[in-house]
C-alpha cells in the first residue's frame, strides 16, 4: 500500500538501495572520513581507498604439475604397477562424461586420472561461508529437446523434473535462473536485457532489429542435406556449403559485409564472442558468431530458449552429477605424463603431485580427454595421430574473480540481476552466484563472479603475463573494474578470490571448425587411442563437452 | 545588468568616508550578493515551511507560522545589526559564514533529528529562529556598508530591487527545479554552500579583507567541504530515516535487519508501516483481517492445525483465536523484532488482544519459503499474508513454485487463503495471484471487499476443489464486517475488476513484479 510513497519520490529523487545496516557500518566511516579530509563533490571517486580490508587470495589449475609434462624427467620413476581397461587422462566434464557413459554400457573397469584437486575442469568451483560460487562455466541454455541424452542425464540430476501433456520438458523452478536475468549499464543507467536498446539512433535500432531477424530466419534454416544449418552439438548441423563457407571469414568481416556497422550492435556482438569463445568478433569465425545465436532452440513448457539453467555452484553441480553416476575410481591431482604404445594396450606412467608418487598404469585402451596441445605432447613419441600444433588452437587466458561484497551501491535503473554488465567494459561483467537463493533479500553479503577474458594481447603473450601478475597486481585491477559497475563499492567488498586459466577455452577462429583439420585429429589411433573433448569441437560449451565425451565413449564401445 | 553596473556614477564612492578606493566594481559585486543572499533567505524559509507542512501536517498552519515566526526573526536580526561595528565588511563575511551553515544544515538537521528529539517543534522554530536572525541582519549590514557608495535614494532603491529579484527567482526555482530534482536536503545545502561563496567572494575582492583572509579561508573551505561530503552523501542520510514519509506523528521507529517499521498515531487511529508502505490503520483493519481469515475458517469448521505466513501483526491470529476448536496456531514471521514488538507493546496488544502469546500460538522467526520447503507437518489451513509483491525478492513468495510447496504442507481437504493487492488497483497483479494458485494445481476462489485505508482489496482462496462453501460452518460471534451476507457480496466482481488473462508468476519470469510495476506505477509516480 503505497500510500506514502510519491512523497518520498518528491523529497528524495535517486535514493540509493545500499542496505541500511551496510550503510551505518560503512557508509559512516567514510563520511566521517569524507568530512575530515575535504570537500568531495558528486562524481569524483574516492582517491585511491585502500583495499586493506580484502581479504582473498590467488588460485587456478595445477599449471606448475601441468607444465612438468614439459620436463618429465624432474618425475620420480613409478613405484608401483597398475592394471585397468580403460584409462581416461582428464576429469573435465569430457572425461566425466565419457566415464559415466561407459559404465552406463557396462564397460566398468576404468580408471581416471585428474591433474587438479577437483574434477570438473571449467566447470569448477568453489565456496564460503556466504556462498557456493562458480570459478567456470556457470549456466546451460535449456536444450533443443532432440538432444536426448543431454535431457536424460539432466532427468537424472534433477533439473528436469518431468514432461508435460504437450512432450516438452518441464524444468525445475529453482534451477532455471531466477528473474531478473540480464541488465546493462549504459551512461550510468541499468538497462533490462543485455542488448544495448537505450539512446540508439533510428538507423542502429533498425540494424539491431534486422540481425534479430536474420538469427530468427536461421534458427529454423535447413540445409539441402535436411539438417539444422546450426545445431548443438554442432557435429549435427548441416554441411551444405551456404552455411558452411561462412567458417572462412571473420565474423568482423561478415558484419561489415553484411552492412551492420551499428557501434552499439557491434559491442554487443562482440562481447558475445567474447564471453562464449574468449576472443573478439575479428577472431571468430562468421559461422561460429551466428551460431552463437542461432543454435538456441530449447523449448520447455515452463521457459523458453532465451531461457538459461543456472545453479549457484554454476556447471559444477552439472560436473558434481556426472562424476557421482559412475562408481569408478578416480584419483585427483594426478598427472600423465608418459604414453607409449605396447602389446598388450596403452602404458602411461602418472604422478601424484600430493604423494609425490609415480605409477605406471597398464590399460587396454586411453582415452585423452585433455585440451590437444597435452594430448600432442603426451603422443610426442607415438605416430598415427593427426593432431594439430598447439599454435593451430587460439586458447584465450582468462581471470575469474569472485567477489565477497556486503551491499552493492545502486545506481538507477533495473535492479541487480543474475548477469550484470556494462557497456564498454573491458571484463565481461558480473553475476550474481546468490541469484536462485529463494530465500528474502536482507541486504546481507553476497557473492559476485566478474570474467575477464584476457584478449588485449595474443594469447601466449596475455598468458605469459597472466601467470606473471600477482595477486596484489590483480586485485587493484579488479577492485577498479567493479568501481565502474558500482562507484563506491570498495568499502563493501570483504573477499576478493582471483582464480586465472592459463588455457581458458578454445576459440572458433575461421577455418578450425569445418576444415578438415578438426575431423581428422578426434580419430582414434589403432582403437587404442581415443580423444574427447571441446578443443576438438572447436566451441567449449558444457553441451559440446558432454557430446564429446558421449561420441569418444561410443567409438570405444563399437571398437571393443 | 552588467551595464548598470558599469556606470560611473554608481561605482565611485560619493565620500572617502569608507575603506581605501576600492575597484569601482565592488559596490555593483555587493548588490549582486544582495540577490544572492535574497534567494537563499526565501530558500530557507521555504524549507521550513515545506518541511514543517511534511512533518507536523497542517500545510495551512504551518506555513502561516514558520513564514510568521521568520519574518518575526528577520525584525530581530535588523534590530539587533544595529549593535555591530567596527569593521562591517568583516562582520558581514563572518555573517554569510554562520548563514551557510545554518541555513545549509537546516533541512538535514531537522530531517534527522525528527525521530530523536522529545519536542521537534521546539527545534524547528529555534531553528527558523536563528537563521531568521542571521538572514535578518545581512540586509541592514550590507546597506551600512554601501551607505557612502551611493546616495541615499539610490542606496534603498537598489538594495530592495536586489532583495525582492532573488525572492521572486527563489519562489520560482523552488518548486519547479530545486524540489523534483535536487531534494529539500541538497537544495539547503546547494544554497549553504551559495551563502559561503558571497564569503569567499567578497573576502577575495576586497583589499581591507587581507589581515584575516587566510583564517577566513580555511574556514570557509572547511564549511564548504562539510556541505559537499553532506550534498555527496544526501542520498545515503535519507536511506535510513524514513520520517519525512508519515503524515502523523511517529510514536515508534526501528530498523531491524530486514525492514524499518515505523507506528504513527494522530487522535483517530494508529497506523502501522514497514519500509515506508501502511501495513494497517486501527481504524479499518478489522475488515482486512475478518476478510483474510474467516471466509477460509467457515469453509472448514473441522479444522484444528493453522498456518499463518507473514502477519507478524498478530492481527490474522486474533481472529483465528476466535474458533475455539483449533488446536495449534503457527505463525512463521522473518522478523523477530515485528513479532516482538506485537507481543509486548502494551499499545498492540491492545489491539491484537495478547494473540501472539497465546498458550496455542507459536511463533516461529524464518524465511517462509526456506521453512516451508523444509517443514514437515500439515495444515488443514494455511493463511499468507505477506506484503505486496513491490520487488523480486518478495515476487519469489507468489511464485508457482512457492504455492506448490506449499500445497504439499496442506492436510487432506485443507486449504489456503492469500492475501492478493488490489483487483481495482492492480488488477493484473490480483488475476496473475490466482491463475498462480491454478497453475500450481489448485482451485480458487477470488474474492474482494473495500478496506477504506487500503481501497478495495482482494484475496484468493485455493483448495484441492471447487467444493468451497461459505456457508459450511457458523461464523463466530460478534464479528464487524464479515457476515454470511456479505461473504456473498465479496464473491462478486463488477465488470472494472473482472478476471483479465494473465501469465503465470514463475521464479524465472517473475510476471506479478512486472503486472505489480505497471498496475502501481501511475499512483506512485
Amino acid at each position: 500500500m503505497p500510500l506514502s510513497k510519491p512523497w518520498r519520490k518528491l523529497l528524495f529523487p535517486a535514493l540509493m538501495d545500499v542496505s541500511r545496516r551496510s550503510f551505518l557500518v560503512r557508509g559512516g566511516a567514510t563520511l566521517a572520513g569524507a568530512a575530515l579530509v575535504g570537500p568531495l563533490l558528486p562524481g569524483c571517486a574516492p582517491a585511491a581507498a585502500s583495499l586493506a580490508h580484502i581479504q582473498g587470495q590467488l588460485l587456478g589449475p595445477n599449471a606448475a604439475a601441468g607444465h612438468l609434462l614439459r620436463d618429465p624427467g624432474k618425475i620420480p620413476a613409478p613405484t608401483r604397477t597398475v592394471d585397468t581397461d580403460v584409462l581416461i587422462v582428464g576429469g573435465g566434464v569430457a572425461g566425466l562424461s565419457a566415464r559415466r557413459w561407459l559404465h552406463r554400457h557396462g564397460l566398468t573397469d576404468t580408471l581416471l586420472v585428474e591433474l587438479d584437486g577437483q574434477a570438473g575442469g571449467n566447470a569448477s568451483a568453489g565456496h564460503n561461508p556466504t556462498s557456493a560460487y562458480p570459478w567456470g562455466a556457470h549456466y546451460l541454455p535449456v536444450p533443443d529437446v532432440r538432444n536426448r541424452e543431454l535431457l536424460d542425464f539432466l532427468q537424472e540430476t534433477g533439473s528436469l523434473t518431468g514432461y508435460a501433456p504437450s512432450g516438452l520438458p518441464i524444468y525445475s523452478d529453482y534451477h532455471l535462473c531466477a528473474a531478473p536475468d540480464e541488465r546493462l549499464s549504459i551512461s550510468g543507467h541499468w538497462q533490462d536485457g543485455l542488448v544495448p536498446a537505450v539512446g540508439l539512433s533510428a538507423e542502429e535500432q533498425a540494424q539491431t532489429a534486422r540481425f534479430f531477424q536474420l538469427i530468427e530466419r536461421l534458427k529454423t534454416a535447413v540445409g539441402r542435406d535436411g539438417r539444422d544449418a546450426f545445431r548443438i552439438p554442432l557435429d549435427a548441423s548441416s554441411a551444405d556449403e551456404t552455411y558452411r563457407r561462412l567458417d572462412r571469414i571473420s565474423f568482423a568481416d561478415y558484419l561489415s559485409q553484411e552492412g551492420y556497422s551499428a557501434a552499439p550492435l557491434r559491442w554487443y556482438l562482440d562481447y558475445a564472442c567474447r564471453d562464449d569463445y574468449g576472443a573478439p568478433a575479428a577472431q571468430v569465425s562468421a559461422w561460429a558468431g551466428l551460431h552463437y545465436f542461432a543454435c538456441r532452440k530449447g523449448r520447455a513448457h515452463n521457459a523458453t530458449g532465451g531461457d538459461v539453467l543456472t545453479w549457484p555452484e554454476g556447471n559444477h553441480f552439472l560436473a558434481g552429477h556426472l562424476r557421482r553416476q559412475a562408481p569408478t575410481p578416480l584419483q585427483t591431482n594426478t598427472l600423465a605424463y608418459d604414453l607409449r604404445e605396447t602389446a598388450a594396450g596403452v602404458e602411461v606412467l602418472t604422478y601424484d603431485t600430493a604423494a609425490r608418487q609415480s605409477t605406471r598404469v597398464r590399460a587396454r585402451r586411453v582415452l585423452l580427454a585433455t585440451p590437444a596441445h597435452v594430448a600432442r605432447r603426451l603422443l610426442a613419441a607415438v605416430p598415427g595421430h593427426a593432431l594439430p600444433p598447439a599454435a593451430a588452437f587460439h586458447h584465450a587466458p582468462w581471470l575469474v574473480a569472485n567477489l565477497t561484497v556486503s551491499g552493492l551501491p545502486q545506481g538507477p535503473g533495473r535492479p541487480l540481476s543474475w548477469d550484470n554488465v556494462r557497456y564498454g567494459s573491458a571484463s565481461l561483467g558480473y553475476i550474481n552466484a546468490n541469484q536462485q537463493d529463494i530465500s528474502q533479500d536482507t541486504g546481507g553479503p553476497r557473492v559476485v563472479t566478474l570474467y575477464w577474458p584476457l584478449t588485449d594481447e595474443a594469447p601466449d603473450l596475455a598468458r605469459r603475463h597472466a601467470y606473471q601478475t600477482s595477486y596484489a597486481q590483480w586485485l587493484p585491477r579488479v577492485v577498479a573494474e567493479l568501481e565502474t559497475y558500482h562507484p563506491g563499492v570498495t568499502p563493501y567488498l570483504q573477499r576478493a578470490d582471483l582464480w586465472v586459466w592459463g588455457h581458458g577455452m578454445v576459440a572458433p577462429t575461421p577455418g578450425l571448425l569445418w576444415g578438415p583439420g578438426r575431423a581428422a585429429a578426434q580419430q582414434p589411433v589403432r582403437g587404442r587411442i581415443f580423444f574427447a573433448h571441446t578443443d576438438f569441437s572447436g566451441i567449449s560449451i558444457f553441451e559440446e563437452a558432454f557430446y564429446q565425451g558421449i561420441r569418444a565413449a561410443r567409438e570405444m564401445l563399437g571398437a571393443a | 545588468m552588467a551595464e548598470l553596473l558599469d556606470e560611473p556614477a554608481l561605482g565611485a564612492p560619493v565620500t572617502d568616508a569608507g575603506a581605501p578606493a576600492a575597484d569601482a566594481r565592488l559596490p555593483g559585486l555587493l548588490l549582486v550578493a544582495v540577490a544572492v543572499i535574497a534567494t537563499c533567505g526565501l530558500i530557507y524559509e521555504l524549507i521550513a515551511g515545506t518541511l514543517a507542512s511534511y512533518l507536523l501536517g497542517d500545510s495551512v498552519t504551518q506555513f502561516s507560522t514558520i513564514i510568521g515566526a521568520y519574518l518575526f526573526a528577520m525584525g530581530i536580526g535588523s534590530w539587533l545589526s544595529k549593535f555591530l561595528d567596527g569593521p562591517l565588511l568583516k562582520w558581514f563575511i563572518r555573517l554569510e559564514i554562520l548563514v551557510g551553515i545554518v541555513g545549509g544544515c537546516m533541512a538535514p538537521l531537522l530531517f534527522l533529528l525528527f525521530e530523536y528529539v522529545t519536542s521537534f517543534r521546539l527545534l524547528l522554530y529555534a531553528l527558523v529562529g536563528l537563521t531568521g536572525v542571521l538572514v535578518g541582519l545581512e540586509i541592514p549590514l550590507l546597506m551600512r556598508i554601501l551607505e557612502h557608495r551611493f546616495p541615499f535614494k539610490d542606496l534603498v532603491a537598489r538594495v530592495f530591487t536586489f532583495d525582492y529579484v532573488g525572492a521572486l527567482l527563489a519562489s520560482l526555482i523552488f518548486p519547479l527545479v530545486l524540489v523534483p530534482h535536487l531534494g529539500l536536503i541538497r537544495t539547503s545545502l546547494l544554497f549553504g554552500a551559495l551563502n559561503l561563496v558571497v564569503a569567499s567572494v567578497v573576502l577575495a575582492r576586497f583589499a581591507e579583507t587581507r589581515p584575516y583572509r587566510r583564517r577566513f579561508a580555511g574556514g570557509i573551505g572547511a564549511a564548504l567541504a562539510g556541505l559537499g561530503a553532506l550534498f555527496y552523501f544526501a542520498n545515503d542520510l535519507l536511506a535510513h530515516t524514513e520520517t519525512l514519509a508519515f503524515q502523523d506523528q511517529v510514536i515508534y521507529s526501528k530498523s531491524t535487519p530486514y525492514q524499518r517499521i515505523v507506528l504513527t498515531r494522530n487522535p483517530r487511529e494508529l497506523r502501522l508501516f514497514l519500509n515506508g508502505n501502511l501495513q494497517f490503520s486501527s481504524l479499518d483493519e478489522y475488515r482486512y483481517h475478518e476478510a483474510l481469515v474467516h471466509p477460509l475458517m467457515q469453509a472448514l469448521p473441522s479444522a484444528r492445525r493453522v498456518l499463518v505466513l507473514g502477519g507478524g501483526d498478530g492481527l490474522a491470529v486474533r481472529e483465528l483465536l476466535k474458533y475455539k476448536q483449533l488446536t495449534s496456531i503457527r505463525l512463521v514471521d522473518l522478523d523477530p523484532g515485528m513479532t516482538q514488538l506485537f507481543r509486548h507493546s502494551p499499545l498492540l496488544l491492545a489491539l491484537n488482544k495478547g494473540a501472539l502469546n497465546d498458550p496455542k500460538v507459536q511463533v516461529i522467526s524464518a524465511d517462509a519459503y526456506q521453512w516451508v520447503r523444509a517443514d514437515t507437518a500439515r495444515y488443514d489451513a494455511v493463511i499468507v499474508d505477506f506484503p505486496d509483491p513491490s520487488n523480486y525478492s518478495i515476487g519469489k513468495l507468489y511464485s508457482a513454485a512457492f504455492y506448490t510447496a506449499l500445497t504439499k504442507r496442506l492436510a487432506p481437504g485443507g486449504r489456503l487463503v492469500v492475501q492478493s493487492t488490489s483487483p481495482y488497483l492492480a488488477r493484473q497483479s490480483f488475476w496473475c495471484v490466482a491463475h498462480t494458485l491454478q497453475a500450481a494445481g489448485l482451485h480458487v476462489v477470488p474474492y474482494h471487499l473495500y478496506v477504506p485505508s487500503f481501497g478495495e482489496w482482494g484475496y484468493v482462496l485455493a483448495g484441492p476443489d471447487a467444493q468451497w462453501r461459505g456457508d459450511a460452518g457458523p461464523l463466530p460471534a460478534g464479528l464487524r464486517y464479515v457476515t454470511a451476507g456479505t461473504i456473498h457480496d465479496m464473491l462478486r466482481f463488477p465488470p472494472d475488476m473482472a478476471e483479465v488473462p494473465t501469465e503465470v508468476n514463475q521464479l524465472n519470469n517473475q510476471a506479478l513484479v512486472r503486472y505489480f510495476e505497471e498496475d502501481w506505477g501511475p499512483y506512485v509516480h
